[in-house]
């Protein structure tokens, strides 16, 4: 619990209108987009500056104050829980744009902008910033470095941490440090690849410098009817093997179209397995391109193709696909997102076996896929009014991920780890795996107080050596507990 | 740091010869030259010099042995043996290479099936994938596909202490944990061994077509070259070849066959009125040609690509007035190898001016090959960095008796 003492520390950092403490205000900020768990943090900050996120932090490192900082509180995997009684910084206050190098092809913000803001930015000088997770007009270019967050033109264009060049970071002592460089490779470890996907465990980012991208030419998007999402997926497979990269590759199957259709009337064809493929480029090379995935349709039995033909009707296209996941509650009371990965190949049989676990205990999964980069959202569906359906829905849900590990893929293409998926994480990962991440975590924040206890299965000391587990001498003694 | 007082470079040659085999584990140049077969070797080893605090310079085809700071390691760890493509599921676009593969044996197993990993290093038939992972090399192509942190999905390294450690995974898109191997792509050896890398792959560019253009000074490509980046052309490399007779810039694009004339004719125009013609592929050997050249001084520059005409067209000149011959190429993503023939003294003078001039905006230059007299008077890494108390600080909870390339890297980490 926060003190009289602390408080007044905090408010002293920040000033008065930067600081929450009110038990109804801080409710605002219990949970993130994972909303099953909620904890009150012990106060939120509001900080302006990089100044005030030091003053901060230092007081919390002062006094071994758990902080997490937040974004938009979008994220999927409860990374912006906060710690029971601890700080939350709200970075939603530092939302300058502070420079645009349309030359140098770069922008640098802070971290509280808007996802979509920046595109908006620049889109007058024919660029754009790449990373398009489905929140896009509510993210925050924080959360997004925080959990190196995707979307779905990542096929092509890659993922938040492709197109950060540098940043400059809050560490858990309150030191400011700049890592990276606007030029490519700055002598030295590529801190800046580590940090960003850290979610929130090294630092606070207070200012991110971002690489843009030329605006395409043009794009087009087809989308085409299949029978079952694994027809769908077999042209997936031909449209890679013919050498093709198609800027997006998504699948939808007839539970998450019904549910799109009902909240966006996006005017998908009501098929077994919905196809969507976006290419971009210079025009005579789409043009050439979309006759070859049109002809590999064919090849795999579409009943219904069609090509969006304005950029009205493109949008509405995305619009419904980006809806999806919120789109759900129109067809259930509630339900889980997953956010697993498999080798492309393997999404027949996934398929097949999600299919058989959730039929197994009497329970809808629908699907909505980055089928170019095999990455899976499973939304299974269930009522809370139901007792121990929650449960039965989580633990299938976890299952999921189980089988994505054991077909050579991981627990998250972009949602995070958080705290939803630790226990996963040691799934995938060995004990020695995991102790050689964690000394990077260390040599960041030796006292654990960047957003702890998330991301890893247990909490460690930081003294702890890598290698096989070995009790924590404070452990032997009882003083401290590890669990 | 010498091996420990109580073992002789015979006694410790002996039980690394346990580990990996009598004809493995050489007694040569005042040091051990050992091989081990596989990653549980590669263990070994590291446990046996961490446990005798003696330092290992791990190296695989041995082509870069000036890069950063002088090592005298008494242990040399060469990947050789670890040299198969372990796996490659081409459809799904991804491999699993062993650290000692040479660069080309690999790019020749993936072609098999029409692919490749989108980098061009330097010395591909002799550099292996885990030194040019070390250290961080890319060419040409990286304008288009991105350098080695896009391209590596994952890794299985051996940390100083011996434990074998995974990173990342084999899918293109996953946010699990740490990107270690981000950490490990660069790290030039100084926290841990990379035994295994995993990558993406894209096909194999089947229609290329490549065209240069020519000045007599570089400052004249600036306009045309921004026109060329905001345009909507899609070119796999460009680069600037300065020189000081004879300027150049190169430009290939690989697209489906009948677009080809088409971006031909967009380029001509964009570059008018500079002379336009069609070019031979030898023109990407141009990297390659410097650092195979007789050059007493070799730089990797990295500046905003914007400036990088400028930068280097004021470079040119101003060197000429102190004696100092520069042959300079740059990639439009920014990314600078520049060679130098001078004198020891004007060299280094040559490399702090340089520095001068692109600090400001956040570049850098790193002096990758240097004439020993220069040595003493220059900082290889020239790294100001105000992160370098945390590298300092990693590379101490990696490797805390500091055995692995002891301070090869940036700070005399």
């Amino acid at each position: 619990m926060l003190s009289h003492t602390h408080i007044a520390e905090l408010r002293a950092a920040v000033g008065h209108d930067g600081l929450i403490t009110a038990p109804n205000q801080l409710q605002t900020y219990e949970c993130d987009g994972l909303t099953n768990f909620r904890v009150l943090p012990g106060a939120v900050v509001l900080p302006r500056s990089a100044a005030e996120v030091q003053a901060v932090v230092r007081v919390c490192a002062r006094h071994k104050i758990p902080f997490v900082s937040r974004g938009a509180g979008t994220g999927l995997s409860g990374g912006a829980l906060p710690a029971e009684g601890g700080v939350v910084i709200s970075l939603a206050r530092m939302n300058r744009i502070l420079e645009v190098d349309i030359a140098n092809r770069y922008v640098v913000v802070e971290p509280g902008v808007i996802n979509a803001h920046v595109t908006q930015r620049v889109a007058p000088s024919g660029y754009f910033y790449a990373p398009d997770p489905s929140s896009q007009s509510v993210c925050t270019i924080g959360g997004n470095v925080a959990e190196n967050s995707g979307g779905a033109h990542c096929l092509k264009y890659g993922f938040t941490v492709t197109h950060t060049l540098a940043l400059e970071v809050v560490l858990p002592n309150g030191e400011l440090v700049n890592l990276g460089s606007a030029t490519l490779d700055a002598p030295g470890y590529d801190l800046t690849g580590v940090f960003v996907g850290s979610e929130g465990t090294l630092g606070v980012a207070t200012r991110i410098t971002l690489r843009i991208v030329k605006r395409p030419e043009v794009v087009q998007t087809l989308l085409a009817a299949f029978g079952s999402p694994q027809a769908a997926g077999q042209t997936v497979s031909d449209i890679i093997a013919a050498g093709m990269l198609p800027s997006a590759l998504e699948i939808m199957d007839a539970l998450s179209i019904e549910a799109a259709e009902a909240a966006v009337h996006a005017h998908y064809p009501m098929c077994g397995g919905l196809l969507l493929v976006e290419l971009d480029g210079p025009a005579s090379e789409v043009e050439t391109l979309m006759r070859e995935v049109r002809a590999l349709s064919e090849k795999n039995g579409a009943t219904e193709i069609r090509v969006a033909q304005s950029d009205e009707e493109r949008m509405l296209v995305w619009k419904g696909r980006k809806a999806a996941f919120a789109a759900m509650g129109r067809i259930s009371p509630n339900y889980i997102v997953q956010d697993g990965v498999i080798p492309r190949t393997a999404l027949p049989r996934v398929l097949a076996e999600i299919e058989r676990m959730a039929a197994a205990v009497n329970l809808r999964v629908a699907n909505v896929f980055h089928a170019g980069d095999g990455n899976l959202h499973p939304l299974v569906l269930y009522d809370r009014s139901i007792e121990g359906q929650e449960e039965v829905a989580l633990d299938l849900s976890y299952r999921i991920l189980h089988l994505c590990v054991d077909n050579g893929g991981s627990i998250t293409g972009e949602h995070g780890v958080g705290k939803e998926k630790q226990e996963a994480l040691g799934y995938m990962f060995t004990e020695p795996d995991l102790a050689t991440m964690q000394l990077v975590r260390c040599a960041f924040d030796p006292e654990n107080i960047a957003n702890p206890d998330k991301v890893f299965p247990r909490p460690r000391l930081c003294a702890e050596k890598p290698g096989p587990y070995t009790p924590h001498p404070l452990e032997t003694a009882g003083v401290a507990e590890i669990f | 740091m010498s091996t420990s007082p109580v073992l002789s470079l015979e006694d410790a040659r002996l039980h690394l010869a346990s580990i990996v085999g009598e004809e493995f584990a050489d007694l040569r140049d005042n040091s051990v030259a050992v091989a081990p077969a596989d990653i549980g070797q590669i263990a070994e080893t590291l446990r046996f010099a961490y446990d005798n605090q003696i330092a290992v310079t791990p190296g695989g085809g041995g082509t870069k042995p000036g890069w950063g700071n002088p090592v005298a390691a008494p242990i040399r760890l060469s990947t050789r043996r670890l040299r198969s493509v372990r796996e490659h599921s081409w459809h799904d676009m991804t491999c699993s290479v062993e650290a000692g593969a040479t660069w080309s044996a690999m790019q020749a197993e993936l072609a098999r099936h029409g692919q490749m990993v989108a980098l061009d290093p330097l010395w591909p038939d002799h550099a292996t994938v885990g030194g040019i992972a070390a250290v961080n090399d890319s060419g040409a192509l990286r304008l288009r596909y991105g350098g080695l942190r896009d391209l590596i999905l994952g890794m299985t390294i051996v940390l100083a202490d011996g434990t074998i450690a995974k990173t990342g995974g084999k899918v293109v898109k996953n946010v699990a944990g740490y990107d270690l191997h981000k950490l490990m792509t660069g790290s030039f050896g100084t926290l841990g061994v990379i035994a295994e890398v995993n990558f993406r792959l894209h096909p194999i560019e089947e229609h290329t077509r490549t065209w240069s253009v020519t000045a007599t000074d570089a400052a004249q490509f600036s306009p045309p070259l921004r026109a060329l980046l905001d345009s909507q052309i899609v070119p796999s490399c460009v680069q600037v070849r300065v020189e000081r007779e004879q300027c150049a810039v190169d430009i290939r694009i690989a697209a489906v066959p009948h677009c080809l004339d088409e971006h031909a004719d967009r380029l001509e125009k964009i570059f008018a009125p500079l002379n336009f013609t069609a070019s031979a592929e030898e023109v990407w050997q141009a990297r390659q040609q410097l650092f195979d050249g007789d050059y007493a001084v070799l730089l990797k520059a990295s500046l905003l690509p914007a400036t990088i005409c400028t930068v280097l067209s004021e470079l040119l000149q101003r060197a000429a007035c102190n004696g100092v011959e520069i042959h300079a190429l740059a990639q439009a993503n920014g990314l600078a190898t520049i060679a130098l023939t001078a004198a020891a003294e004007p060299a280094a003078a040559c490399v702090e001016d340089l520095r001068a001039a692109v600090r400001g905006s956040g570049g850098s230059v790193v002096a990758l090959q240097l004439p020993d007299e220069v040595r003493g008077r220059l900082d290889v890494w020239g790294c100001d960095s105000d992160a370098l108390p945390l590298m300092r600080e990693i590379k101490r909870r990696f490797d805390s008796r500091q055995i692995l390339n002891p301070g090869r890297f940036v700070g005399n980490i």
